[in-house]
């Protein structure tokens, strides 16, 4: 190394940071500069691949990890108290006892973030030590390296089935057409192959060392879907794209070998996507930080009465010997006492702000989540996933869900497409037989998909372009016929199932391709045959061989075809069924082999890829016989409709659109050569481009999208299992529920029928996207929301992403409700405005996955999750933080308090400080932890059963403003009974300051504990366990402490108090009285339990009959109940 | 707040787990356990009023029989209490009241003269009472070092900070230190039995037996064992208000005497409450029927030593007999018999509810 003077190094530090903020990147092969030091590296200011997701490092992790600690104000608080007790003036404990509980509060925090922090390092380090190849100059070869010595500027070879180390722009590949297939699972889920191409101009015999171009590519970014660059090999730009990009942690299938050039190491766009969990507050955790600021005043109030103590200073004669002066033997002024006291008292007081209700309300949380991941039920077998709970501290939201905002597709249906019918020159052809098909084969599906049982299940997903493009630009539908039920089979690939391989082709239509077949190809025009054409040209799916890694299910013809929509492998396999076959696609060409046998061999001139402004997608061909340039486009019905040169009759659509099916339109043009020309250079030049590169790229395709064609066809997508039921059980729940959708009117209306969202008595509304922009108008907005109140279902039809979001926004802000928006693809922004966001994780696109709090992988699921689990997380958590303040207040802070007026509201405690410690800390921190996790008020089945019940936790449910000053007030009786029995048993007696304390204390744990034994539902072996062991552990420690403490923990000696006082048979009458006075008042419980039944409690008793009894009741219970009539009510 | 911590694994974020390939993929299915499934047998009480009556029932049968015991126990027990305070002009120890400073170095003696109207059986405790005089405060609780009191030589020549301001004297730490100590009560109290022919006899007081046994064994020790206090607290200073040397508390007897003096434990047993009373001494059965204080004429001697008036204290002299249940006091007897009776009230109120309404949650009525 040599020596650099600091401005030199200052100005290397300058360069680096300038060469990162810029907005194009200009990078250069390393090769040439192989072995020389790091400052003459081309690329020495871009990090290298070596990841480290760490938060702390060895030697800082102590304040570092306590920075973090004390970005929370409970902390702060507390170690403010602590402090404060240093000042010997206001102490209440010593010092270094106060310390204590923030310490193991602190502490504990510090080891679970170590722990976590440990494991990722381990993680890390595996990663960059993983083998890769690199070229190197030296050895004339690419040799083996790891991960983390890859650096922007390296050559990159890959071999198949390795993971891909860094984000690569692919120069050359095994494959002569210069395609690699990668499987992007790792990075979204999606098991589907896509391909990329290697950049034209040097795919072929590429040498790495001859390399000598510059690659500019745009600065870093998290969008797994976007790529711009352009590479100069010699002053002559081509640009390249996401289809050359192979991005880190993706698997190259398929392909022997393939070499890339590294654009981004570490800054890789994988790398970019991992944002981390995310934290929302809950309603619940809102509520609480108010009765948290409730509680601040009351230790305010109950402190200023402690500081107020002078006045009784004042009254006394004389200094009485009992009033110690400090050190330096003068008492302070009465003035300055109070205001000492003041401080003694809150660090007294204290615990009024509970410490432990925040580490427990994190334990609780973690223990639900815990659970509802190992729910059974809401596992998928089809894609062997469970639930995935992302956002971690909104459990209890589940529970008060009110209105549901759901996309159709691929949440509502299983978005796997069956072609149905097609329309060609206005003829219809139904494809009766697929229909009887499709119902005949419900039955026996099971055996039908058996032939890939042995596979390795795989989860399915859709393509990365589709992620981008929005759901509501693809217009699918449901029929009212009932879904397949697929169940338990393992149908682990997409689009595998039979019904959607195998179409009986329409006996009619296959007549008429015959005999435009057989009448030979000069008639060229035939549409038939074009329509075939146009459907098996116009997309996007790959052929890929059978290899030993991944197997899908192949055709007669060894063939696999991988989609990256559903709709285009449903078209593909339909066109098969008709002779139409798709052989093999490069990116120069497709082969197609006809009915008669005959292969065709089409040059593919451009593919103007889907997007979402479009809708839809075309392939520019040229035909290897006419030699005319073709242009075959294909998408949703209206955004091909409008640019039809011809008018068409809607008829068909219309039609096809009642029945619930989601319509694709087909078209096709010729273009003239010079067209062509003129268009190709139009198109080279927004390739290049790196500015507006999309807009350009959009704009050329638009250009040639004009006076189309049209051919016609109709696809189905089903409902997802259980769908209706789901859907009534929501409603009955009392949530509405909202279809927010892409599609046409009808459409939305069929399917809202199919799912029972819609039935004939009811008052729904159906607004389509025009009228819904006029509707969130801010002047019309409220009275849009007073209609949709009283609607009981609402279908938004023809929204875009944008005003889904804005619909969920406006309901949320406006009727402060708790929103849910469940979605099965890309709708990200609806899944954030509103409080919880589910994703499901299907067929396309996991981009709503990825944003989503929990995802699941059928719609019927969400049942569970919310009637059940909602239901149980909510009532647990509500109670047990109830209970917290109960516990605090009336166990720790009153005993104290009252004591203080009879010491002068000098601060003094009756109990020994550790054993006040202990008893927050262990003796009674455990059982409420304990029924924040376990307790269930009742069971799956009935609440399942009754979704009625549900109801109890919506609006303000458990948790409300009442009920915590109920409790408190609660605490503040229990509390003068536990403390005033004992003194007027102990008044004007010998007793002394502990032996006082100990049955105080004793009380007060039995009444902590049996006030939750009487909160607590059910009791298994684990609430027995932990309540007697507590009880016992009570015992055990403060017995222990006192016989073995006798000097050691002066000035406080509880030496041999415990002891003295168990001998003594009053102990325990003071206790059983305490205990049972205490614990009166909820005679009331019980009495309400009788005379006003809440539902909660009539469902308990029914929950107890034996199911068959059970059944009939319930029926009789919710006629009685008028099927919504159910109150809410509170369990206080 | 704290929720926010919680950092889950997807955090961590390594997408590209090169192991992780399709082929490895791993059955997730989640065990099908009770624990896991919540399906855990539990027992689900539902308090209502047919499943509760029974025990308010049974408490109201167990609670007014215990209180009856109680409040006839605390009858039995024979109590006299006697104000020497002499806080009015009347009493025999106002001028002891007004004249004893911490400062005296004369004592001060009163008379007081009192009757018992009905003789004490059994042991008779003879307990000095204080009130207002908060011995729970803050500070002075603090104030003492057990170590030195449980004869650590090395805390007797340098006692706790806790101590201060009566940590030391001068030079010479003070023994026993603090304020508990320091303000020792320090009256003392003799009890004489005017017979029917005018003589006074004293009335034997036993000043040992008083304080717990494991505070004189374990807790409290003098340094350098018991013999020879006075060279053991050489060096050492007694506490400002104190008249003599702690090693001067009972010189007749060296089990009594220094850290293990009984009177001086039972002080350091800081009280609970300001109005307390401590053991002084204990009044011995006679042998035979002879009742331990006959009734009749008693004249307390009083060395009017500890002034109280000057945050409004009151000293007394109370004579009690013991039970199993310690002093009288009728309180607890009368809660058991009220909570018992309320409850019983309640059981028969609960009673008529479940007659009135839980029918309908038995399944005797199951529409069929």
């Amino acid at each position: 190394m040599t020596w650099k003077s600091p401005v030199a190094l200052v100005r290397e530090a300058l360069q680096g940071q300038r060469a990162r903020e810029k907005d194009l990147r200009s990078l250069m092969s390393n090769l040439p500069y192989e072995g020389l030091e790091k400052g003459k590296q081309p690329n020495r200011y871009f990090p290298s691949n070596a990841i480290k997701t760490t938060k702390y490092s060895l030697l800082l992790f102590i304040p570092m990890n306590l920075y973090e600690q004390f970005h929370r104000l409970a902390n702060i608080y507390f170690v403010g108290l602590a402090i404060l007790n240093f000042i010997p003036v206001v102490n209440a404990f010593q010092p270094e006892v106060a310390l204590i509980p923030i310490c193991i509060i602190l502490s504990l925090t510090a080891l679970k973030d170590a722990w976590e922090d440990f494991r990722r390092y381990q993680s890390d380090k595996k990663l960059n030590n993983t083998p890769c190849f690199i070229y190197s100059r030296k050895e004339k070869q690419f040799v083996e390296r790891r991960w983390k010595d890859v650096r922007v500027g390296d050559f990159v070879k890959v071999v198949c089935n390795e993971t891909i180390p860094a984000d690569l722009l692919l120069l050359y590949t095994s494959d002569p057409n210069g395609v690699c297939l990668i499987e992007t699972a790792n990075l979204d889920g999606e098991t589907n192959l896509k391909q990329r191409t290697a950049v034209s101009g040097v795919c072929n015999s590429f040498e790495p060392e001859s390399f000598n171009g510059i690659v500019v590519c745009e600065k870093p970014n998290n969008n797994l879907n976007h790529f711009k660059c352009y590479e100069k090999p010699d002053n002559q730009k081509v640009g390249a794209g996401i289809e050359s990009l192979l991005l880190r942690g993706c698997t190259v299938r398929n392909t022997d070998h393939a070499v890339g050039f590294v654009v981004y190491a570490h800054e890789t766009k994988s790398m970019l996507n991992n944002s981390g969990p995310r934290y929302k507050r809950s309603k619940l955790e809102r509520r609480l930080n108010i009765d948290v600021f409730f509680c601040f005043i009351l230790l305010f109030a109950m402190c200023l009465i402690g500081a107020l103590h002078f006045i009784w200073l004042y009254a006394l004669p004389g200094v009485p010997p009992y009033l110690v002066p400090p050190a330096n033997g003068h008492l302070d002024s009465p003035n300055l006492s109070s205001f000492y006291m003041f401080f003694t008292m809150i660090i007294l007081l204290q615990i009024l702000i509970p410490i432990s209700l925040y580490v427990s309300i994190e334990l609780v949380k973690i223990g639900q989540i815990f659970l509802i991941t190992n729910d059974i039920d809401l596992y998928d077998e089809e894609t062997d996933s469970r639930i995935q709970c992302k956002a971690l501290n909104i459990t209890e939201d589940l529970g008060q869900i009110e209105y549901i905002f759901s996309d159709k597709t691929g949440t509502l249906t299983e978005n796997k497409m069956v072609f149905r019918r097609c329309s060609i020159m206005g003829t219809e052809y139904p494809h009766k037989e697929n229909i009887r098909l499709a119902v005949l084969n419900e039955p026996e599906s099971e055996e039908e998909v058996i032939y890939n049982q042995d596979l390795q299940p795989l989860p399915t997903g859709w393509s990365l372009e589709s992620e981008e493009a929005n759901s509501e630009d693809t217009h699918r539908h449901g029929s009212r016929r009932k879904s397949k039920v697929l169940g338990t089979t393992q149908s682990d690939v997409a689009f595998s199932s039979p019904l959607e391989t195998e179409v009986i082709p329409d006996r009619k239509l296959l007549q008429q391709i015959s005999r435009t077949g057989s009448s030979s190809r000069c008639q060229k025009i035939d549409p038939y045959l074009e329509f075939f054409l146009a459907l098996t040209i116009c997309n996007t799916v790959v052929v890929s061989m059978a290899t030993t890694q991944r197997r899908r299910p192949l055709t007669s013809d060894n063939l696999r075809y991988e989609a990256e929509s559903p709709d285009e492998a449903a078209l593909v396999y339909a066109t098969k069924a008709y002779g139409f076959t798709l052989l093999a696609r490069t990116p120069d060409s497709v082969t197609v082999r006809l009915p008669s046998g005959e292969v065709l061999v089409f040059e593919v001139l451009d593919t103007l890829t889907f997007d979402s402004n479009r809708k839809r997608m075309s392939v520019l061909v040229r035909h290897p016989i006419t030699k005319e340039y073709v242009l075959y486009t294909k998408g949703a019905d209206y955004a091909i409709m409008e640019l039809l040169g011809t008018p068409y009759a809607q008829r068909h659509l219309d039609c096809y659109a009642k029945e619930g099916l989601r319509t694709l339109c087909i078209a096709k043009k010729v273009v003239s050569e010079a067209v062509y020309k003129h268009w190709l250079v139009e198109r080279q030049r927004a390739l290049t481009a790196i500015d507006n590169r999309e807009v350009l790229i959009m704009d050329t395709a638009v250009q040639l999208e004009t006076n189309l064609t049209l051919l016609a066809t109709g696809i189905e997508d089903r409902l997802q299992e259980n769908v209706p039921d789901t859907i009534m059980a929501l409603r009955q729940a009392g949530i509405k529920v909202w279809v927010l959708t892409g599609d046409k009117p009808e459409t939305a209306v069929n399917i809202g029928y199919a799912c029972r969202l819609l039935e004939d008595e009811d008052l729904v509304l159906v607004i389509d996207g025009r009228t819904l922009t006029m509707a969130l108008s801010p002047d019309l907005r409220g009275d849009f929301v007073d209609l949709a109140k009283h609607c009981r279902s609402v279908l938004c039809c023809r929204v875009t992403p944008l005003q889904k979001s804005r619909v969920v926004k406006v309901i949320r802000e406006k009727l402060k409700v708790m929103t849910l928006a469940v979605d099965g693809a890309n709708d990200v922004n609806m899944i954030q405005a509103a409080d919880i966001g589910i994703g499901i994780s299907g067929q396309e696109g996991m981009q709503a996955v990825m944003a989503s709090d929990f995802a699941i992988s059928r719609f019927k699921h969400l049942k569970k999750l919310l009637l059940v689990h909602g239901h149980w997380c909510y009532t647990r958590l509500a109670n047990m933080i109830i209970y917290f303040f109960y516990k605090n207040v009336q166990a720790y802070v009153n005993l104290l308090f009252w004591y203080q007026f009879f010491c002068g509201f000098s601060g003094s405690t009756m109990i020994d400080y550790w054993l006040l410690i202990f008893f927050n800390l262990f003796f009674t921190s455990l059982p409420p932890i304990m029924f924040g996790i376990m307790d269930r008020d009742i069971s799956a089945e009935m609440l399942l059963g009754v979704p009625e019940l549900y109801k109890t936790g919506q609006g303000e449910g458990d948790y409300r403003f009442t009920t915590f000053w109920v409790s408190i007030l609660d605490a503040f009786y229990q509390s003068l009974v536990c403390f005033f029995i004992p003194y007027f048993v102990y008044q004007d007696s010998d007793i002394d300051m502990f032996t006082f304390g100990t049955p105080l204390n004793t009380t007060a744990l039995f009444t902590i504990l049996l006030h939750l034994s009487i909160e607590i539902k059910s009791w298994t072996v684990v609430h027995w366990v932990v309540m007697l062991g507590s009880v016992l552990f009570y015992f055990i420690v403060t017995l222990a402490y006192s016989a073995t403490c006798v000097t050691c923990n002066p000035p406080s000696n509880p030496y041999w108090v415990l002891q003295n006082q168990m001998a003594d048979p009053m102990f325990y009458l003071i206790c059983i009285l305490s205990t049972v006075v205490a614990l009166l008042p909820y005679t009331f419980h019980v009495l309400r339990n009788s005379i006003a039944l809440s539902p909660l409690i009539e469902a308990k008793h029914l929950d107890r009959l034996d199911p068959s009894m059970r059944e009939e009741w319930m029926k009789e219970w919710r006629s009685y109940r008028g099927g919504g009539q159910v109150q809410r009510s509170t369990l206080s | 707040m704290m929720a926010s911590s919680y950092n889950a694994k997807e955090e961590d974020g390594h997408h590209s787990g090169a192991s992780s390939g399709a082929g490895a993929a791993k059955n997730r299915k989640p065990d099908n356990t009770a624990f896991k499934q919540q399906r855990l047998p539990a027992w689900q009480p539902i308090l209502t009023a047919g499943s509760v009556l029974p025990a308010f029932f049974v408490i109201g049968l167990i609670f007014i029989p215990i209180g009856i015991g109680l409040y006839v126990t605390s009858n039995n027990i024979r109590e006299f209490e006697i104000d020497y305070t002499g806080e009015s002009s009347n009493s025999p120890c106002y001028s002891c009241a007004k004249n004893v400073t911490w400062n005296s170095t004369e004592p001060c003696f009163c008379t007081v003269n009192f009757t018992l109207e009905r003789p004490f059986e059994s042991n008779v405790f003879m307990y000095y009472g204080l009130s207002n005089f908060y011995q729970n405060h803050r500070r002075y609780v603090k104030s003492r070092d057990d170590r030195q009191l449980n004869g650590d030589p090395s805390s007797l020549r340098n006692p706790s900070k806790e101590c201060e301001p009566y940590r030391t004297s001068g030079d010479l730490p003070i023994a026993p230190c603090g304020a508990i100590a320091n303000s020792l009560f320090n009256d003392s109290l003799v009890l004489y039995y005017i017979d029917s022919n005018n003589s006074q006899s004293e009335v034997p007081l036993v000043k040992k037996g008083i304080a717990w046994w494991t505070d004189k064994h374990v807790k409290f020790k003098n340094p350098g064992g018991n013999s020879n206090l006075t060279a053991a607290f050489q060096g050492t200073a007694k506490p400002v208000n104190w008249r003599k040397a702690v090693y001067e508390l009972d010189p007749s007897d060296p089990e009594n005497n220094g850290f293990i003096n009984e009177d001086f434990i039972v002080w350091m047993r800081t009280a609970a409450l300001p109005t307390f009373r401590k053991l002084y001494r204990i009044i011995q059965k006679k042998p035979g029927a002879t009742p331990t204080l006959p009734s009749g004429n008693y004249v307390l001697h009083i060395t009017y030593n500890y002034p109280v008036l000057s945050f409004d204290g009151r000293k007394r002299m109370i004579l009690s007999t013991i039970s199993w249940m310690g002093g009288k006091n009728p309180f607890l007897g009368i809660a058991y018999i009220t909570v018992g009776s309320i409850c019983f009230f309640l059981g028969v109120v609960l009673l008529i509810i479940h007659h009135k309404y839980d029918n309908r949650n038995t399944s005797a009525d199951i529409p069929s």
